[in-house]
């Protein structure tokens, strides 16, 4: 009796485990049909609830609450929609998404930076098709040009942040420094506050895997070059690109700099510059409050910002790193469409878009959020006026991702002495001949 | 005859259902073994047989950047792998990372095994101290170990500027090289412990009677330590050894917390390097391509080890 009861459970257990593998893999393949082959459903007039899901990327802390309060809010508010959230961190947010796509399971409506894979791969929905006309015309047009592939937007904006130089007063003052606005000023005033204070580093550079890119956009786009050329054509080895590496680079030879750009992060030298040990960085409009966590108002540096130097006569560039929304081809109803379209007007109804915005202090990527917003707060106005005319990364072009740790590759290895003209062509002949297919 | 006529009935009458439930109970024992390793058998095919398999599948396809298998690529992902310049430098970091990490480890616990061997006063607690790096996450150790030699806030210059020793913050790290060795340190520490428990319970199964009759021979500490003890705890070397190599090659939180394997794949191995490949690059091919080639080359280092270590234990046998 008793070997039959083992056997028994032996075989429940097996069952239970051959259940809970099938019930994954179940729920992925029927999934689609919930939300694709499913609509036809409401389509006829049945009153069941459209679905709608969203995974939305994890900005901070606050993000999560923000959207779970969003979703109540929603559902309340439309009774024949059921939205569902899913919030995801940013180290896993790709491969949940690539996960899904592949199980043939993808979310409705993504919250992501890139969209060029997916669209490549003629996943998406052009963005008019799911976001009313009044919406649409809320965004800055500057933005919408970031998602265009073949004259059509592929997605929308959901917010931005923005780059300036940022400096702490007080030591540029003890040293007698005035805040550079060219590169040669700039290199007399990091070795005019390396003399003041040989401990405390003059000038902030993060070429690591995290963010080296935006180190390689600062500088070329301050000296009058680009990824690419007005016709979208990869110029990565252009003259004006070598020139602007070979001076970042020079800095870091000269010791005007952090000691270690290649492993030191953004959040490194923030952590420097709030703790006084680093005169100057470039760094996004968050920093202020990043500078402030667990400090007393009094202890926080006394710090002013400035647009990021540029070589002489060139005009000063900021750099804008823009996330979208974008919504995936799942073969929607009429029905789910107008569903979206919803959920669209909801999100950007302007005070709870530009509540979205501050909750983690970025910067609306719509004009009449960008009016609540800088009426709110002072201090973002001006960053409401930079990032109306920032330039952002090429990430409409399939070939970025490569072109992303590309240049990081190339920075690192300039650190360790490699040439960067070198350099630059051998990114430059690489990335052409993915481009080529 | 009467114990017979007796028997025989007895014997008849059950024993057409004893017949049936022998049968019934032979079928179950030849099942019984498979019903209770299913699950393990179950919980391994899902999570170890079909991602190895599909990541043989992808290293052999060509691979959306969205993850979608696009067909046969005739070895592409292979030979753009094997012709990228960075992959050189990512095999000789591994095989440095792996034989610094396991060669030095294994002798260091042992050693450290042989302290804690003898009887002192607080050997519990030395043990015990012991466990510590093993109990403690790879990611905090190695956060730990980046804020020990950082050259700003770095505990190891401000200890030393303390006493005097040193008059400026200095660099720990100004090549890639060093900052590899500093991993390759954390490595060794996190890794001893492991390796003294696994020397320490073959330690303690020697019967001390040996020790005693090589004593009244007159032998030397080495003579015993060469003669007695290493082969005794030949077998939980092996076991600590072959363990090692797998865990240290596949190795990825300390390294990912230390450097990301910046600059330019210098402090990169195999599983750094595939894991950009992956997740930065968006080369999921690739990426598979070179998880294929870890895979293999852990395959062979770890069976040829283990022969040759059992056949050698067998010709002694």
């Amino acid at each position: 009796m008793k070997r039959l009861l083992a056997a028994l459970l032996a075989v429940m257990m097996v069952l239970s485990l051959a259940a809970c593998g099938g019930g994954n893999s179940g729920g992925q393949t029927s999934e689609p049909p919930a939300s694709s082959g499913g609509d036809p459903a409401p389509a006829e007039g049945s009153g069941e609830k459209i679905d709608i899901s969203v995974i939305a990327a994890q900005y901070g802390q606050k993000t999560s609450d923000w959207w779970a309060n969003f979703q109540k809010e929603f559902n309340e508010a439309n009774q024949n929609i059921n939205l569902n959230v899913e919030v995801v961190s940013w180290n896993d947010i790709y491969t949940v998404v690539n996960t899904r796509i592949s199980n043939g399971a993808a979310p409705d409506i993504l919250n992501i930076d890139v969209f060029a894979d997916y669209q490549a791969e003629g996943l998406l929905l052009p963005a008019e098709d799911y976001v009313s006309a009044e919406t649409y015309a809320k965004f800055y047009p500057a933005f919408l040009d970031q998602s265009v592939v073949d004259g059509t937007v592929w997605a929308v904006p959901d917010l931005a942040s923005a780059r300036a130089l940022y400096y702490n007063v007080d030591i540029l003052e003890a040293a007698e420094v005035e805040v550079p606005t060219t590169w040669a000023e700039l290199e007399a005033a990091c070795q005019k506050l390396q003399a003041y204070d040989s401990s405390i580093y003059p000038w902030g550079i993060d070429m690591t895997t995290d963010e080296g890119q935006a180190a390689f956009a600062y500088y070329i786009w301050n000296n009058g070059g680009d990824f690419t050329d007005a016709d979208g054509n990869w110029t990565l080895n252009s003259p004006e690109n070598v020139e602007a590496i070979e001076f970042a680079i020079g800095l870091v030879n000269s010791k005007l700099t952090n000691s270690d750009p290649a492993n030191e992060t953004r959040y490194t030298l923030q952590d420097l510059f709030g703790a006084g040990q680093l005169a100057m960085m470039i760094g996004p409009n968050s920093i202020p409050t990043y500078i402030a966590v667990d400090k007393e108002p009094e202890d926080v540096i006394n710090y002013g910002t400035a647009p990021i130097p540029t070589n002489e006569g060139k005009p000063s560039v900021s750099a804008g790193v823009m996330d979208r929304f974008m919504c995936f081809d799942n073969g929607h109803s009429d029905e789910k469409i107008e569903a979206i379209k919803t959920f669209f007007d909801f999100f950007y109804e302007d005070q709870r878009y530009s509540d979205w915005v501050l909750m983690e202090d970025f910067l609306p990527a719509t004009s009449t959020g960008g009016e609540i917003v800088a009426a709110a707060d002072e201090r973002m106005a001006a960053w409401v006026d930079i990032v109306g005319s920032c330039k952002f990364y090429p990430t409409a072009k399939a070939e970025w991702a490569n072109v992303k740790q590309g240049v990081i590759n190339v920075e690192q290895q300039a650190l360790m002495g490699g040439n960067v003209q070198e350099l630059l062509d051998e990114l430059q002949a690489e990335i052409e001949a993915e481009a080529a297919g | 005859m009467i114990t017979k006529t007796q028997h025989v009935p007895l014997k008849a009458s059950p024993q057409p259902p004893l017949k049936r439930s022998s049968g019934g109970k032979k079928l179950f024992r030849k099942i019984e073994p498979y019903i209770w390793i299913a699950p393990s058998i179950i919980l391994m095919a899902v999570f170890i047989l079909i991602p190895i398999c599909s990541v043989f599948q992808m290293s052999l396809n060509k691979v959306s950047k969205t993850g979608k298998i696009q067909g046969f690529n005739n070895f592409a992902n292979f030979t753009k792998v094997l012709n990228s310049s960075a992959f050189g430098i990512v095999l000789k970091n591994t095989i440095v990372w792996t034989i610094a990490v396991v060669v030095i480890s294994t002798v260091l616990g042992f050693m450290l095994a042989l302290i804690l061997n003898n009887q002192f006063r607080g050997r519990k607690i030395a043990r015990a101290i012991v466990v510590f790096p093993w109990a403690t996450t790879l990611v905090i150790q190695a956060s730990a170990w980046n804020f020990i030699i950082n050259k700003d806030y770095g505990t190891l210059n401000t200890l030393l500027l303390k006493l005097g020793l040193i008059q400026q913050s200095v660099n720990w790290t100004p090549t890639p090289g060093t900052y590899f060795a500093w991993e390759i340190a954390c490595g060794i520490f996190v890794t001893i412990p492991f390796v003294t428990f696994c020397v320490l319970s073959g330690l303690q199964s020697i019967d001390t009677s040996y020790y005693e009759a090589a004593t009244v021979d007159g032998a030397t500490y080495f003579q015993k330590l060469f003669k007695i003890t290493l082969p005794l705890v030949k077998s939980s070397l092996t076991v600590s050894t072959v363990l090692n190599i797998i865990y240290v090659f596949n190795s990825f939180p300390i390294i990912w917390t230390m450097t990301k394997g910046d600059p330019a794949n210098h402090t990169d191995t195999l599983v750094t390097y595939l894991y950009k490949l992956a997740f930065y690059n968006n080369k999921q091919g690739e990426a598979a391509a070179v998880s294929v080639i870890g895979f293999i080359i852990l395959l062979i280092c770890a069976s040829t080890y283990m022969i040759y270590t059992l056949r050698k234990g067998d010709d002694d046998l």
